[in-house]
């Protein structure tokens, strides 16, 4: 990746209400040198304070888009929100965990948390990476609330665990947990693939219409709504080549939903009839 | 104090005023003929000074609006503004916060707004919340085309009793008039049911919606109210509903009019939403025709539009079974909200996209009624808010009408779709609206329709409810210059009500609390009170309420204007 100017953020002190990201995206600070990140007020809560209150700014080298740049953020961003929102171009790179909200929104270019992410990870995604090594929490690849288009593209990476309503809404995009996933993963999901390698305790797909679901762990319990068809051996699924044998699932039929559900049959005897 | 806005070109077509340069002038909240030295001159040389805006029907208080933003926090948070000194923060884009509404329909120059809606159950509940519209006055009307009292007396043909009936409850729930939503398909809602046409009655009822509009219609003109009934016919939105709506207009012809400010015995509302043709949304095309032919050979209707804007917006209305008919279409969220004896709403979130042929064929309907009736004191500018689009969209629906080249550029260039050519005969309508007839269809007619006597007009007495907009008629081309129009028309240069500058310049300089209209009948007591006796059994055995917690007290209207009317066998 090309990478011609580099904003690193080393952390002073972190702050108990959290701050807000969603303005310095690589979008927005390709241009900036260190006096603009000097004068940034940054908002806390309904209120603005200097940037520079809360962390030292090095900036090195020079851009002409924001493709150029990439941002290093060194410490506890636990309690930073909307790290990435909206960014359409770039590199973000979190060392550290991040506060709700991180990629939400993201048209392009990719975020790495070295850390743990809190909820709504990736909300909106329409393009671009998200990798998150550690664990997750909540609406990852969500949707807005009460909104029914959810994520339509990009990628999310997962390293550790996910919470519930991963892919809520899902409408496009691929998803990869590495670890285990809580309740209704891809629930009202209508496109899109997500992969889960880990455990996952109960009703994925909840309300599905279209779409992928690849569970290659243990399920604790399914919807009653999916309707077991065949056992597939090294499958094609979304695109993307498969070993082993999977069952699968169409549902759900509730919704008159075509969505697939695909479980490792190795783990998954105890649903096979 | 005394203003004077100098030098503007006035369209005031209640004063037969179309694009004079004159002065107009105001004194503590009204406007006056002429006024002293010591005034104060604002100048607004060659811009355009019309009365403020009045919108004759629109949803903008009350527990559909409530139910819609509880269940659409996606749209709330769109147009999200922070507060100033001045004004509060906004949210929401088809149904914007409270006060949003106020400021956004200020800075379009209006001053007044019908609240199309009120289910008298809730009606304490919408007062509360017009109460939090600022800079605007609010009408509200109050449901009675469902409610199981109206039913009974329809069946019955009381209509003496009805009247008294009407006129109680219109004071009970301190309402401006009747509105009639799909007559009985509401109550048939209830048992999960719709009627279909005038003629089909409500079940376990018998009686049919043509009898409801008819002894309501008759109830009205006894009382001699300033607004006639104002009708939501069946079948909204089903293709081949035109003859549904025509006969609900002929069902009244021949009821004699007892008012002498309104020329009308019915209005006809979101007339597009009501001619459609065809048998099935396959085959559907326009029947604008039918419905323009008939307002223009009967001065007993008028109508408002209830254009498309080709938006993402909230359907709401008291026509629950139609909600759940395009819950089914559309496959999107629902609610339904029932109003116990009363009536029954819906509220479905939609997408109108020029890419849609429906929603292009219903876009193109719309203004062909605007085109189609020949006399602008007949038909009224509204999209419904937000049926059939936000209310933020009136300046766009204007460029539209004043631009035959912008209508055929949408057309050809496919910002919407061929249906809206191949179905209607949008295109071959070249009729252009001046700025005078703008005037007419969104302010001088829904003022007189309303029987309003004292806004809509620039005659010395009213109220000082002026707009002024960064438009100079003379030099403008509207047809070349839509863009220019809706620029003009969304931002206004003054926004004066009642004397008090709220806009300058496309902001809102200043707050004020909104007023409330309501019509109080007299001449009836006596007959209210023996129809009361007999509505209370039924009201203690129906209602959830007590009748002690269902009234409206005073207090709940801060502001009120009262219509005050003398009741006429």
């Amino acid at each position: 990746m090309l990478n011609l100017k580099t904003i690193t953020f080393n952390q002073k002190k972190t702050s108990p209400i959290s701050l807000e990201f969603d303005e310095l995206i690589p979008d927005e600070v390709y241009s900036w040198e260190k006096e603009d990140f000097e004068k940034y007020m940054v908002p806390i809560g309904n209120s603005r304070f200097p940037l520079t209150d809360y962390f030292d700014i090095e900036v090195e080298g020079s851009a002409e888009s924001p493709e150029e740049i990439k941002m290093i953020l060194n410490g506890d961003y636990g309690r930073v929100k909307y790290i990435g929102t909206k960014m359409s171009a770039g590199e973000i790179i979190v060392n550290g965990p991040v506060d709700l909200h991180c990629g939400s929104q993201m048209k392009g270019g990719s975020i790495l948390v070295n850390g743990d992410a809190e909820s709504y990870a990736g909300r909106e995604m329409e393009g671009g990476s998200l990798t998150i090594m550690g664990n997750t929490r909540e609406f990852c690849g969500c949707s807005y609330i009460g909104d029914w288009r959810g994520m339509n593209g990009g990628t999310i990476t997962i390293h550790g665990n996910a919470g519930k309503q991963l892919g809520e809404c899902l409408s496009g995009g691929s998803i990869y947990v590495k670890g285990d996933c809580d309740i209704l993963a891809g629930i009202h999901m209508t496109k899109g693939f997500i992969q889960i390698d880990g455990d996952v305790t109960r009703w994925p797909g909840g309300q599905m219409k279209n779409g992928d679901i690849v569970i290659n762990g243990e399920l604790g319990r399914l919807l009653e709504g999916f309707v077991q068809e065949e056992i597939v051996e090294n499958p094609e699924i979304d695109g993307k080549d498969f070993s082993g044998k999977y069952i699968k699932y169409t549902g759900d039929i509730a919704l008159n939903g075509k969505g697939r559900l695909w479980l490792d049959a190795e783990k998954n005897r105890h649903l096979l009839y | 104090m005394e203003y004077v806005l100098k030098n503007g070109i006035v369209y005031d077509p209640a004063n037969k005023v179309a694009g004079e340069k004159k002065d107009v002038m105001f004194k503590d909240g009204k406007i006056v003929d002429s006024v002293s030295a010591d005034a104060k001159v604002l100048d607004v040389t060659d811009k355009i000074v019309m009365p403020a805006g009045i919108d004759p029907h629109a949803h903008v208080a009350g527990p559909k609006l409530v139910v819609g933003r509880i269940y659409r926090p996606e749209d709330s948070r769109k147009g999200v503004t922070h507060k100033t000194d001045v004004i509060r923060s906004e949210s929401g884009f088809s149904i914007p916060s409270c006060p949003s509404t106020g400021y956004k329909y200020s800075r379009m120059g209006y001053g007044t707004v019908v609240e199309a809606a009120v289910p008298p159950l809730e009606a304490k509940h919408t007062h509360e919340e017009i109460n939090a519209i600022p800079n605007l006055d609010i009408v509200p009307l109050s449901l009675f085309g469902n409610n199981w009292f109206v039913l009974q007396y329809a069946k019955n043909n009381q209509i003496e009793d009805l009247a008294a009936f009407v006129a109680a409850w219109l004071r009970l729930v301190k309402c401006y008039g009747v509105k009639i939503v799909n007559p009985c398909g509401s109550e048939a809602w209830g048992w999960g049911m719709n009627v279909h046409g005038l003629d089909d009655p409500a079940p376990y009822w018998d009686v049919t919606g043509r009898e409801v509009v008819t002894a309501l219609a008759k109830a009205k003109e006894m009382l001699g109210m300033p607004h006639s009934v104002h009708v939501h016919p069946n079948d909204l939105g089903h293709p081949g509903n035109y003859p549904t709506t025509v006969s609900t207009m002929e069902a009244i012809k021949d009821i004699e009019k007892n008012s002498t400010v309104r020329g009308q015995t019915m209005h006809l509302t979101h007339a597009q939403f009501h001619a459609y043709g065809g048998t099935s949304w396959r085959d559907a095309d326009s029947g604008a025709d039918y419905i323009a032919d008939y307002v223009n050979k009967n001065d007993h209707i008028t109508i408002d539009v209830g254009q498309v804007t080709l938006d993402e917006t909230t359907t709401m209305t008291a026509d629950a079974p139609m909600e759940f008919d395009l819950y089914k279409l559309s496959g999107l969220k629902w609610a339904n909200k029932d109003v116990e004896l009363e009536t029954a709403a819906g509220i479905v979130p939609v997408i109108y996209s020029g890419k849609a042929p429906v929603n292009s064929l219903q876009w193109a309907i719309g203004l062909e009624l605007f085109l189609k009736v020949n006399d602008p004191w007949k038909v009224c500018l509204t999209t419904d808010h937000p049926n059939a689009g936000p209310f933020i969209r009136y300046p766009r629906i204007i460029s539209w009408l004043m631009s035959n080249e912008r209508r055929q550029e949408m057309m050809d260039n496919r910002e919407v779709h061929p249906w809206s050519h191949r179905r209607t005969s949008l295109a071959s309508l070249e009729r252009e609206y001046d700025f005078n007839e703008i005037a007419t269809i969104t302010r001088a007619a829904p003022a007189k329709i309303y029987g309003f006597q004292d806004r809509g007009a620039l005659t010395p007495g009213y109220n000082a409810d002026i707009a002024v907009f960064d438009i100079n008629p003379n030099e403008i081309d509207p047809s070349r210059n839509p863009e220019a129009i809706e620029k003009g028309f969304g931002s206004a240069m003054y926004t004066i009500k009642d004397g008090e500058i709220l806009v300058k310049d496309g902001e809102i300089v200043k707050v004020v609390q909104s007023h409330t209209l309501w019509t109080n009948v007299k001449g009836m007591e006596e007959k209210e009170k023996s129809v009361m006796e007999r509505v209370m059994p039924d009201f203690t055995k129906y209602y959830t309420v007590k009748f002690e917690n269902y009234k409206v007290f005073d207090n709940y209207l801060p502001n009120p204007i009262v219509t005050e009317v003398e009741a006429s066998k």
